[in-house]
């Protein structure tokens, strides 16, 4: 009976085997559409994480500036009281500062002395106590307590010992105004260019035999980016900035020999001859007369004329160079909120936003003897990228309109260039932007 | 560098060619396989794609070692027990326990005339249980061990589901080919 039972498996394993159903068309057509979305919530998160900083950044600045304005420089002033005076100090008293209740201290009312400085109640001590006139220093004559002495200063007391002879006035901002009330015109408009090199690299997903090697040969080039800004302030610290960039990424390919003269020997049919395999997608080639070959390690160039096909040197083609250049252009739109944390002669913001990028350029090329030979391009890219951009600008004013720039600038492009599973590549890039500004 | 390397590095460096191209030598073989895990052609579709967004998901984690197409067959293998899995519970318990064995075992047969075609046919009328034990154990061979750990079951309900479906199996095997010769002979 087991016999007949483990044939049946036979019959089974035998019969299926090797046997093939063709799929109906639209599991392939929904299977590439999730390959890329399946890259979004990385996306997603890496954009939240991104949001998170700025804010975070943002925040801690926010609360930095608030301690700094929040603490006024009071220089202390102290004077001696004649020890003959009556005064009798209560016990510890500390009369509380508390912005915006300040009044004049010019007042007819013997109270206004202490309520000028503080609504607390004045102990009796203090509401009878006889300042000498030898306390009248200065110009200006006032009329304190029904005696009449003159202050350079505005006075505030403070007391902290019962027995102690001595008075401390520190000095009161005379007229406290809010800062909101401050009603004088700002130029909130403002223009400007700025330009940067920039360093480009990229983090890679991807830890894959070939992804290293494929990295290892490639070598981010010094690029460049700039462009024209309009900016609004939104308040004294804040102000949100848009513009036109151009920006221009691009990275040196070693280990590829490229050779001119090739189109004679060309017999295939196809749009392209040669693939090459690198970090940032597949490129193909366009240029007919090219010839490729892979001399360094690993095999990164797919194509039907491989080196027991057809040899470049015996065809004696004219030898360009061992280095491809991988170039990426675009125009950017960037959105930034910059954030003022220090408003002196050289004001310090904080800036973070996000930019909109349209690729407008894509070319591979070779130089040979000064000569560029476009090889072909990158294929699979995203057109459209966004990346996350934060720094730190310095802003200096060497007049009331114009100003001078310099931010250094970190950008983190939040999708990859290709939008493909097994191996995602996020671009980054570090800028120290320069420029200048005017403000109307 | 081989045919198949050239694919998968071209699928991993993102080339949509070389994806569509490993999907269209491979989807035929395991669409088969997906149809003999289920019970209808929408379950294969479903396993079939999402088998396929595993395999290129993970491609960079083949090591270049052993046969890509059993890697393969693995992956979407997995992918339609974690639907079993998810289905168990839905599954009345009549499709699995209350099927009536044959009487009597079936005489020694002649299978000769059956194609593959038919063979799915009948492995796909299996209950559910049945046919994923009988799977696993007679076509990808693991041991009832293997099988009660991915399946979640007993050694004993295996090695029972087996025999029953086995049983299953033979009778309407023996059917077919009894309609198969009918049909020859006229």
């Amino acid at each position: 009976m087991d016999e007949r039972r483990a044939n049946i498996d036979l019959v089974f394993r035998n019969g299926l085997k090797d046997y093939e159903v063709l799929p109906p068309p639209e599991v392939w057509n929904s299977i590439q559409p999730a390959i890329k979305i399946k890259q979004r919530p990385f996306i997603l998160l890496r954009s939240a994480a991104m949001i998170a900083v700025v804010l975070g950044l943002s925040f801690i600045a926010y609360k930095l500036s608030r301690e700094i304005s929040t603490a006024p420089a009071s220089p202390e002033i102290a004077f001696q009281i004649d020890s003959s005076s009556p005064l009798t100090a209560p016990s510890i008293m500390t009369p509380s500062y508390i912005p915006g209740k300040e009044k004049s201290l010019i007042n007819s009312s013997p109270k206004t002395f202490i309520a000028g400085i503080t609504e607390n109640p004045v102990p009796s001590e203090i509401e009878n106590a006889s300042f000498p006139d030898a306390i009248a220093t200065g110009e200006t004559n006032n009329i304190l307590l029904g005696r009449s002495f003159t202050i350079n200063e505005p006075i505030r007391p403070s007391l902290t010992s019962a027995n102690k002879k001595t008075i401390e006035i520190k000095p009161v901002v005379p007229e406290y105004i809010p800062e909101s009330s401050i009603t004088k015109h700002t130029e909130r408009w403002s223009i400007g260019a700025m330009a940067s090199p920039t360093y480009y690299s990229s983090f890679s997903s991807d830890n894959s035999e070939l992804s290293n090697q494929l990295a290892a040969s490639e070598q981010s080039l010094i690029s460049y980016s700039g462009g024209v800004s309009v900016s609004y302030k939104l308040n004294k610290r804040f102000s949100i900035q848009t513009g036109l960039y151009y920006s221009s990424l691009g990275q040196e390919i070693d280990g590829i020999a490229s050779f001119g003269g090739f189109q004679k020997y060309d017999y295939t049919k196809g749009d392209h001859n040669f693939e090459v395999l690198t970090t940032s997608g597949t490129v193909y080639t366009n240029n007919a007369d090219v010839f490729l070959i892979s001399t360094g390690p690993g095999e990164r160039i797919i194509t039907a004329y491989t080196n027991d096909v057809f040899d470049p040197k015996k065809a004696n083609l004219q030898y360009i160079n061992n280095t491809l250049i991988q170039n990426f252009s675009f125009i950017e739109l960037p959105v930034v909120l910059r954030y003022k944390i220090v408003d002196k002669a050289v004001d310090i913001n904080l800036l973070g936003g996000l930019s909109y990028n349209m690729m407008v350029d894509n070319s591979v090329y070779t130089t040979g003897d000064g000569v560029k030979y476009v090889i072909g391009k990158t294929d699979g890219l995203n057109m459209l990228t966004v990346s996350s951009s934060f720094g730190l600008g310095m802003e200096y004013s060497f007049s009331k309109k114009l100003s001078l720039n310099l931010e250094p600038t970190f950008r983190y492009y939040l999708n990859p260039f290709n939008e493909f599973v097994g191996s995602t590549t996020h671009p980054y890039s570090f800028g120290v932007f320069s420029g200048i500004s005017y403000r109307f | 560098m081989s045919e198949i390397k050239k694919i998968i590095n071209g699928c991993l460096a993102g080339n949509r060619r070389d994806q569509e191209l490993l999907y269209r030598r491979h989807a035929s073989k395991l669409y088969a396989v997906c149809l003999q895990y289920s019970g209808n052609d929408e379950e294969a579709r479903d396993i079939l794609q999402e088998g396929f967004i595993k395999i290129f998901e993970n491609l960079s984690h083949y090591k270049h070692e052993g046969s890509f197409e059993g890697w393969m067959r693995r992956i979407t293998v997995n992918t339609a027990l974690e639907k079993f899995r998810s289905r168990h519970n839905l599954y009345r318990v009549d499709d699995i326990d209350t099927i009536q064995e044959p009487d009597a075992e079936p005489d020694n047969q002649d299978y000769a005339g059956l194609e593959a075609n038919d063979l799915l046919e009948i492995i796909r009328e299996l209950p559910p249980k049945y046919r994923m034990v009988f799977n696993l154990y007679a076509i990808e061979g693991y041991s009832h061990k293997e099988i009660s750990k991915m399946v979640n079951i007993s050694e004993g309900t295996s090695k029972s589901n087996l025999s029953r479906a086995r049983i299953i199996l033979q009778r309407r095997v023996g059917s077919y080919t009894g309609i198969k010769k009918r049909a020859v002979n006229g």
